[in-house]
């Protein structure tokens, strides 16, 4: 068998907040194979967030081991991390999070600018990636002339335009009406299904759940039944 | 550096996009360059005026407790006696009239000197317009150090009166000595006549010496020569002349200078201010970017790059506009007959655009490390 794509083992995250400490994930083990598409739901405080922080590396834990595609991230200096997250993930947040002076074009390329790429290379990468999300007619228009639903596909198209293994999605359509919500969601399994992405996304949403491959539900810093797969 | 440059393109789109805020920094960053390249412009003219060089072999012999020139009275015939002391190349008699003895803006100064000796004492003069040929032609021509013809806006063949003195320019002239530049010369015999000096009588002898080793042998033999003389001189090199004879004017400019400390002062925490209220809105704009993968540094580059093009727009402009200012309005300061153009030249123009780029990238410096200071979990929750 193959060796799933993220594997936590014994992970542990807890910070002081004033004289307490706060342990808000508490030695979690789970395994996700590469390809699948994970949601993660929970009741607020239930250490969600928290895990989507570790699995793209912009937090780091306390104790505990988190290997994405073979390499223990936890290990990694921040500079080491930083370099990590350029490469292996995309995170989608609720609330798009596009620079609003930049057009859509600008953000998708945002996370190019720094890479060996040249601007021809570069412009061919946004290109696919805003054709992918159906927002090739939308290059120009800045976040204020585009709707939530097409703002959020161009920060899919921004999250994957590094063609990054991992995508994190932190309520992706938890400020979407329905049908957007639905165009996302559709967007996000063909880029499971179809180009191989591991997705892991937090919602509070069912239906949003429904459209995953599996659901684990987190309770007070721990999954509730066996999200390694033994049997 | 293909990052760097695309990091500076972020930076410039960031400006150019929030336009009405980036207008008005870059206003206030132009307001005190403005002020900091004028300022710096009378300073580096004075230098130029009082510093001497090791090649400066030019003299100036006036009489002895005088600072005026309409009280420095020598005989004209002294300057065959100071060409035979050792170490004298040339002598020229002048006489200096001026329509302001005291400190002026806007100073006009005549020096009459013998006509056939004056390209000959100084032939490093350049001809604009005229010729010298025109100049001897008629008693009444003047030619114009250049500064002097554009302030006044004047050209071959215009006629002019000023502390008296009616003259009829002859040509325009470049020199590299500054005080040149500033005046107008005329024959020696009309301008005695017309100030009504006297014929023989002279404000001051301009003495060139054989080499800058000489200046002080040579002055002390002058003033020596003459110590028992009805007419005692008192002569310095033509730098420390002005200096001297200028000291009030020297320390008024002195003074400016503090003024351009504070221009400095104020543009840095314009851009300081500015950037910091950038920083504080883009919370988490900067938390995203670190989370798409960008380092400290690079969000720290985007910060200064910011900091560096306001300095270098609002530097660019102060000191743009001030040049043009400076050289459209020709002042020349003068007190005692002394003449200083205030014009501002390239080493000026550069230490100015230099210094608006330094002081915005020196005043980002903060407003950066203040972006990258928090963890990106913390900026994304604010």
């Amino acid at each position: 068998m193959n060796a799933p794509m993220i594997r936590c083992r014994q992970l542990t995250k807890s910070y002081r907040k004033g004289k307490t400490v706060v342990t808000p994930l508490e030695a979690l083990d789970l395994d996700v194979p590469a390809g699948e598409f994970l949601a993660l739901m929970g009741p607020s405080g239930s250490g969600k967030t928290t895990l989507l922080n570790l699995l793209s590396g912009i937090d780091s834990p306390t104790a505990g081991s988190l290997e994405i595609a073979g390499e223990d991230i936890a290990r990694l200096s921040r500079r080491e991390l930083t370099a990590w997250r350029a490469r292996h993930v995309g995170y989608i947040f609720q609330l798009y999070h596009l620079v609003p002076v930049l057009t859509a074009f600008e953000n998708v390329e945002l996370p190019l600018l720094l890479s060996k790429l040249s601007k021809k290379e570069r412009h061919a990468r946004v290109a696919t990636a805003l054709d992918l999300v159906g927002l090739g007619d939308r290059v120009h228009h800045v976040p204020a002339e585009l709707s939530g639903g097409q703002e959020q596909r161009v920060a899919i198209a921004r999250a994957i335009v590094a063609n990054p293994s991992l995508l994190v999605a932190d309520e992706p359509t938890g400020d979407l009406d329905r049908d957007s919500a639905a165009r996302i969601l559709d967007l996000l399994r063909g880029l499971a299904r179809d180009h191989g992405k591991t997705i892991v996304m937090v919602t509070h949403d069912a239906r949003a759940a429904a459209a995953a491959d599996r659901t684990l539900h987190l309770e007070k810093g721990q999954l509730l039944g066996d999200a390694c797969g033994h049997s | 550096m293909r990052a760097f440059l695309n990091l500076l393109r972020l930076s410039w789109l960031q400006l150019a996009r929030h336009r009405v805020r980036s207008l008005l920094t870059v206003l206030g960053v132009a307001s005190g360059m403005f002020l900091f390249t004028s300022v710096e412009t009378l300073q580096r003219s004075l230098a130029r005026a009082t510093e001497t060089s090791a090649a400066d072999t030019l003299l100036v012999v006036y009489r002895e407790n005088r600072f005026c020139p309409s009280t420095s009275r020598l005989p004209e015939n002294y300057a065959d006696e100071i060409r035979r002391l050792p170490g004298v190349r040339e002598v020229i008699p002048v006489q200096v009239v001026v329509n302001n003895c005291g400190a002026s803006l806007d100073v006009i100064t005549f020096r009459g000197v013998p006509a056939d000796q004056f390209t000959r004492f100084a032939p490093e003069i350049r001809f604009i317009e005229g010729s010298e040929e025109e100049w001897q032609r008629r008693d009444d021509g003047a030619l114009l150090g250049e500064v002097f013809a554009r302030r006044r806006g004047l050209s071959t063949g215009d006629r002019f009166d000023a502390a008296g003195v009616t003259v009829t320019v002859s040509g325009v002239l470049s020199s590299p000595n500054a005080q040149d530049n500033n005046v107008a010369y005329v024959q020696l015999p009309f301008l005695q006549q017309a100030s009504r000096a006297g014929l023989g009588v002279v404000t001051q002898f301009n003495v060139r010496v054989e080499s800058s080793g000489d200046v002080a042998t040579v002055s002390a033999a002058i003033d020596e020569h003459f110590r028992s003389a009805q007419e005692p001189t008192d002569t310095r090199p033509e730098k420390a002349f002005f200096a001297e004879t200028a000291a009030e004017l020297v320390e008024l400019i002195g003074f400016t200078r503090w003024l351009g400390v504070g221009a400095v002062a104020a543009v840095a925490a314009l851009v300081a201010n500015a950037l910091l209220l950038v920083v504080r809105g883009r919370v988490k704009e900067n938390a995203v970017l670190r989370t798409l993968g960008y380092p400290g540094r690079a969000i720290a580059c985007l910060v200064v790059g910011e900091g560096g093009l306001l300095g270098l727009a609002g530097g660019a402009a102060g000191v743009g506009i001030a040049a043009g200012f400076l050289r459209w309005q020709s002042f020349t300061m003068g007190n005692e007959g002394q003449t200083l153009a205030v014009q501002p030249d390239l080493a000026v123009i550069a230490t100015g655009i230099a210094a608006g780029l330094a002081l915005g990238i020196l005043a980002s410096l903060w407003p950066a490390f203040q972006a990258i200071r928090q963890p990106i979990v913390h900026s994304l929750r604010h």
